[in-house]
């Protein structure tokens, strides 16, 4: 029980928190530009904003449309239900099994695409379709750098995995490092963000998908997709740098577990951020290329786990 | 076993009166479609009871092979697959054979029964040389099915398909009499209980998995199947993509761990399948993106899914050479589920596309879209089918493939390290597969059905009769059902997997939990199910409540402020072409692989061609002889028989005076 209630917690602080990550990005952004720029509290504004605004559709659009935003952050709540955050253990553990969260993320990336081809808007579509592709090149270095770290721990558990690392039992640890950074190369392109925000790569395209969205359906995005982020920054963290959250229910773990699962997102948060305020973005038919980079480390992963060290 | 009985004596019985009643196309018809109905419901009785239950046998004497008929739970699993379909297409076809009016309704039935019948018969025959007949059998009528039509591409298709049907055929003849030359019999028990030499066993194996492999449409093997099943009416297509091309899968388990279960399994077995398995998922899915004629791109996922179920076989094959019973009940468990469920998605999904067809009369999607305000009905349909499809969780694709990744990556971990790098191979080619496959089906599904009418067909397309959306509907709710209620399904199949294995029963499920064994995995789909229904709704409900501005559906779509036309919007072919720019390696190979079916179907002109020379050679050397002699002899006698009368006479005078002399000799 008390699991579920840290599971529900999380949930509900993951949508509450989201546009607080991507407000400290637009304030980063604009002091990097040497703007004054709004506060970090500005998303919540422009979401209450839009929260009252007529919700437009385009006349051919569907239910599709409709239900996009509210399933791609449903989606995000389980995924974040299921995702150990400040315990090193998964509070759902039957949530948190590494295939299930792949295939869960690709569950709002269909709806995501269709939407864009409902609207019956050219640009959102293609933006649509970026998003797909981008899923294809992906995924198989994030499978493949998971597939080392499961071999190298023995299980498919997101929260068993921060365990054995924890325990420090996991059998090729050389592999086991340099899956984590295939992984963490390849969850900041899921991520979508500079310079891999190809979904909304030219001018036409601006926000993608997106596009066609208003009012609600719109804000329901805004607190989506900084959701995912945060999501892909736990997992990274819960399987490969799990150190200093709580093992057990104890109030006074949970209580450091929770700073330190705080401090871990907003180093990662600052990483990105600096990442994505250097770099201009890449250009669309030259991602594969970097995305097959990032494959290779994945391979030299493997190929280290094959050795086993 | 009666019920089995009964179902084939049904179909038998609804074949011959289809064929009797074909003057009047409407009676053919209902026959028909009536008798091939209650044959499948009595043989989904038999399936279902034949899965879980003891293996039934019996044998009828034969003046020339033992007719022995066995029901074990491989044969069970198939045969309801093969016979839920068989119900879905029968249902289906009583409003959509309608389209087929002049070109021999009445036919059509006598095959489709003739051909499901066959089926049921080829899985369920213990015997070598009715399995071969059989399965030829099965050939011949869907061949007949397929170009029904009569048009360039059907009769091209089928000729194909009959081409490469049968060199699958001579390679499983081959294998199965050297296992008949080996035992001394043709009956399946005799292979079953003896020790095939490592070598021979190796060679049996692996002529019966690439014969098989031409069935099931593994790649290279594939080019004739999105030539032929698109050809066939569109719930034959679904028989065949769900249910024929899953005999071949039949076959390589049959003989992989039946006919050879008493011999040594080779480790390299197991490997050579799941590498097939990886290559035919990865180009399967590759090739369907490339396509914007629907049943053409439903054909190509058929090679994806088999490469899928291959890769659960390949797992069960290492596991059983590694002596890992676990993972060979596993493996065979990831196989056996992806199979039926992929029977079932697939099945939906061509008689949606059938349903478009029936509607629009086009195939080509490039000018269809919007047909979801038409036809709601087969619209949500064919979204399930696409998220199933997709592996979408808690649909049953994702849990079939959720076991396929377990099985990977549990040989991984137990393996050595040529088994680890055939296993991430596998792995890595899965999730190509399913990102590829969600992009295709958001392709499929999107240009269909949704944004606006391309054409004047689409706009103006009705929703389909009530006994097409019925079946439709039927196979939609089994494709939730074993998806959500896969923790009821996973235990029957894994005590089936384990019977068929040879092997102890394994805890694939506790409770409402999916559970990998060996690693000790968790997964539950019915808890993800009301999880997620929770969390969509329960924030959409609050942000409803909280926004004041209405709804509106009233603006056309954004053009850069240009007037929308319904040119604009995304096309099949610019989805393609995105695609092909990132993963053009995969299509290079296709030019290569699919000048293949061509190559066969030269090489098979080339052989007409000498067997006209050759059928010659037989009369210059035995026929012409005799003739010549014959001849010559004729020459001789006629000058004997002159046709004069006096010469007559004086053959007679000559004759007294012979006997006269003879007669006074004796005396």
């Amino acid at each position: 029980m008390a699991e579920f209630i840290i599971a529900l917690v999380q949930g509900i602080l993951l949508v509450l928190l989201a546009p607080l990550a991507s407000g400290i990005a637009r304030w980063f952004r604009a002091k990097v530009h040497t703007r004054k720029g709004p506060s970090i509290f500005q998303d919540y504004r422009d979401i209450a904003k839009l929260l009252k605004r007529q919700d437009v559709h385009s006349n051919v659009s569907s239910r599709v449309s409709r239900i996009m935003p509210p399933l791609y952050i449903g989606c995000m709540i389980v995924l974040g239900m299921g995702m150990p955050m400040a315990t090193r253990f998964s509070p759902i553990p039957f949530l948190a099994d590494i295939i299930l969260v792949i295939y869960m993320l690709a569950l709002p990336r269909f709806f995501f695409a269709l939407s864009g081809i409902d609207s019956g808007d050219a640009y959102a579509g293609t933006g649509g379709v970026r998003e797909l592709i981008m899923g294809t090149l992906i995924e198989p270095s994030l499978m493949l750098a998971l597939f080392v770290a499961a071999i190298a721990c023995g299980t498919t558990n997101v929260g068993t995995m921060g365990q054995m690392v924890g325990a420090g039992t996991v059998q090729s640890p050389i592999a086991f490092v340099i899956a984590g950074i295939a992984f963490a190369v390849a969850c900041y392109i899921e991520m979508g963000k500079l310079p891999y925000d190809e979904a909304e790569a030219e001018q036409e395209l601006q926000e993608g998908p997106l596009q066609e969205l208003s009012g609600p359906s719109l804000a329901m995005m805004h607190i989506a997709v900084p959701m995912k982020q945060v999501v892909l920054a736990s997992m990274f963290v819960a399987i490969f740098l799990p150190f200093g959250s709580a093992v057990d229910l104890s109030v006074a773990g949970l209580a450091v577990g929770t700073v330190v699962y705080l401090v871990k997102m907003v180093v990662i948060l600052v990483v990105t951020m600096v990442i994505e305020n250097c770099v201009s973005r890449v250009r669309w038919k030259f991602v594969g290329h970097q995305t097959w980079f990032v494959f290779a480390i994945a391979v030299c992963a493997f190929a280290f786990c094959v050795l086993g060290i | 076993m009666q019920l089995f009985l009964i179902s084939l004596a049904v179909s038998g019985v609804g074949a011959l009166l289809a064929l009797f009643t074909s003057k009047s196309e409407q009676t053919g018809k209902v026959l028909g479609c009536t008798a091939g109905t209650i044959a499948s419901l009595f043989a989904i009785a038999s399936g279902i009871g034949a899965i879980t239950g003891p293996i039934q046998t019996t044998t009828a004497a034969m003046p020339f092979f033992a007719f022995s008929l066995r029901l074990d739970p491989l044969a069970g699993i198939l045969i309801t697959v093969i016979s839920v379909l068989a119900f879905a297409a029968w249902v289906y076809g009583f409003s959509y054979f309608d389209d087929y009016k002049g070109k021999g309704i009445g036919v059509m039935c006598f095959f489709m029964n003739l051909f499901i019948a066959s089926m049921d018969c080829v899985i369920a025959v213990d015997n070598v040389f009715w399995f071969l007949v059989f399965f030829e059998l099965m050939s011949l009528t869907s061949y007949f099915l397929v170009v029904v039509e009569q048009n360039e591409a059907s009769i091209k298709g089928g000729f194909m398909y009959f081409i490469m049907a049968h060199i699958g055929f001579i390679m499983i003849t081959i294998s199965f009499l050297i296992m008949a030359s080996v035992t001394g019999s043709f009956e399946f028990a005799a292979f079953r209980t003896t020790h095939f030499a490592p070598g021979i066993a190796s060679v049996c194996f692996i002529l019966a998995f690439l014969g098989f492999g031409f069935k099931a449409g593994m790649v290279p093997f594939h080019s004739w199947l999105p030539m032929a099943h698109p050809a066939a009416p569109s719930n034959v297509s679904a028989l065949m993509s769900g249910g024929m091309i899953k005999i071949g899968i039949f076959g390589i388990i049959k003989v992989g761990f039946d006919l050879l279960g008493a011999s040594t399994p080779e480790m390299w077995w197991g490997i050579v399948v799941l590498l097939f398995g990886a290559v035919s998922s990865v180009l399967g899915v590759a090739y369907a993106l490339a396509e914007h004629d629907i049943k053409r791109l439903l054909a190509y996922h058929s090679v994806e899914n088999i490469g899928i179920i291959l890769l659960g076989v390949g797992v069960a094959l290492i596991g059983w050479a590694a002596n890992q019973p676990l993972l060979a009940v596993l493996g065979l468990l990831a196989g056996l589920f992806h199979l039926i469920n992929h029977a079932m998605f697939k099945g939906l999904l061509f008689l949606g596309a059938g349903s478009v067809l029936y509607a629009t009369g086009t195939r080509n999607m490039e000018i269809l879209g919007g047909l979801r305000k038409a036809m709601p009905t087969t619209a949500i349909c064919f979204l399930i089918g696409s998220l199933a499809i997709s592996a979408i969780p808690p649909l049953n694709g994702f849990v079939s493939e959720w076991f396929t990744y377990q099985g990977l990556i549990t040989a991984a971990m137990t393996g050595d390290g040529i088994i680890k790098l055939v296993c991430a191979f596998g792995a890595v080619m899965l999730a190509i597969t399913g990102a590829l496959a969600v992009t295709c089906f958001v392709k499929a599904y999107g240009i269909t059905f949704l944004g606006a009418a391309r054409s004047d067909v689409a706009a103006n397309a009705k929703e389909v009769p009530a006994p097409m959306r019925i079946a439709m509907v039927v196979l939609a709710v089994i494709c939730i059902f074993l998806g959500i209620g896969a923790p009821l399904v996973v235990p029957a199949l894994t005590q089936a997997a384990a019977v068929i294995a040879g092997q102890a029963a394994i805890d694939s499920a506790s409770g409402a939990m999916l559970v990998n064994p060996v690693i000790d995995a968790t997964i539950s789909t019915p808890l993800l199910a009301v999880l997620l229904i929770a969390a969509v709704f329960i924030p959409w409900g609050i942000i409803k409540a909280k926004s004041t501005g209405g709804v509106s559906e009233e603006p056309d779509p954004w053009a850069c402020g240009y007037y929308p036309s319904a040119d604009m919007p995304l096309v099949a072919n610019s989805v393609g072409a995105q695609v092909k720019m990132f993963w053009h390696p995969l299509y290079a190979m296709r030019d290569g692989l699919a000048s293949q079916a061509p190559g066969y179907a030269r090489a098979f002109k080339g052989i007409q061609n000498w067997a006209y020379k050759v059928q010659n050679w037989g009369d210059f050397l035995l026929v012409d002889p005799i003739a010549k002699f014959v001849d010559a002899t004729a020459k001789l006698s006629s000058k004997l028989e002159g046709g004069d009368f006096r010469v007559y006479i004086c053959y007679i005078v000559v004759a007294l005076v012979v006997f006269l002399v003879l007669a006074i000799a004796i005396i």
